[in-house]
């Protein structure tokens, strides 16, 4: 609200005032949400960071096994293996929430699963290519960890910059502006009140 | 729900192996197509893709992907870039790099 725009009338300054103590209010939850936010933040800060390592390892460790499975009994051996997997992993997603940030929860289930319930011939292959299908299995597991802990941190880093920009807005801002225009009209009803006051003594001058 | 992923031939067979059955094979759809579909799809909960591949979409995908929570994406191998984004990310919201 700029200054030229006010009225200057005593409603408008005590409407102004509410105004002030309302985005001051305002101003430290936002604070006290963004420090919250951050704290949850570094929380599992920790544990992405260990998580995206794991998850860069256990796929070094995938793609071997699955090069050497390829190597050995030939890639359309172990694409045919591939092909005739019948247990199809799912994800459950479930919301929980963050001081108002809802993050996902995710479970997964049917990843790991045992060599007889695989569903390609224990006669026909050999042990590469359960060794890559148990490793790519370690590899999904670690996925679903990792996507539920990335999620949970985009949110977490989204809602922490959103709050950062409102609480900055009304820091710098709103609050300012509010306080420039109580100012402007409070000046503005001083001036009021000594020219009304100049005016009597000037009538009560003449009528005496 | 289910994962999905997108990739050449070698990289979604291991993911075959592990059962996953959402494919997008990109030696027989292409990539753009494969990664609008698969963030189209309601029933997929994640999305998992090589970093490589990430690298040559067109940016309004690109920032589609990061963005996108539903799926959510999750990108391996590519020499150790995976969490660039995440890390831009930090960089931005909280204004130090703390993915060190």
């Amino acid at each position: 609200m700029a200054v030229k725009d006010v009225k200057p009338t005593r409603s408008e300054l005590q409407a102004l005032q509410k105004r002030i103590k309302l985005s001051k209010n305002g101003h430290k939850l936002l604070k006290m949400k963004r420090d919250g936010l951050i704290m949850e933040f570094f929380k599992i800060l920790d544990k992405a960071r260990n998580v995206r390592e794991e998850l860069d390892k256990a796929y070094e460790d995938a793609v071997l096994a699955s090069n050497l499975a390829s190597a050995v009994e030939g890639s359309i051996a172990l694409k045919s293996a591939s092909f005739s997997v019948n247990v199809v992993p799912s994800i459950e997603l479930k919301n929980t929430n963050i001081m108002g940030v809802v993050v996902p929860e995710i479970r997964g289930s049917d990843v790991h699963k045992q060599l007889h319930t695989r569903g390609y011939g224990v006669v026909g292959t050999n042990a590469y290519i359960d060794e890559a299908a148990d490793t790519y299995e370690i590899l999904v597991e670690k996925i679903i960890v990792a996507a539920e802990l990335e999620t949970t941190m985009k949110r977490l880093l989204d809602d922490i910059e959103k709050t950062k920009r409102r609480v900055n807005a009304l820091e710098f801002k709103v609050i300012p502006e509010l306080e420039e225009s109580v100012s402007f009209i409070k000046l503005r009803l001083e001036e009021m009140e000594r020219e009304s006051l100049s005016s009597l003594k000037k009538i009560k001058g003449k009528s005496a | 729900m289910e994962l999905s992923v997108i990739g050449n031939s070698d990289f979604v067979t291991g993911f075959r192996l592990a059962g996953i059955r959402k494919i997008y094979d990109t030696e027989s759809i292409e990539l753009d197509e494969a990664v609008r579909s698969a963030l189209e799809d309601d029933s997929v909960g994640i999305l998992i893709m090589h970093n490589d591949d990430v690298n040559i979409l067109p940016e309004s995908l690109k920032r589609a992907l990061n963005d996108s929570v539903q799926p959510t994406v999750v990108t391996l191998g590519g020499g150790g870039d995976s969490s660039s984004n995440l890390r831009e990310k930090i960089k931005q919201a909280v204004g130090v790099d703390l993915w060190k």
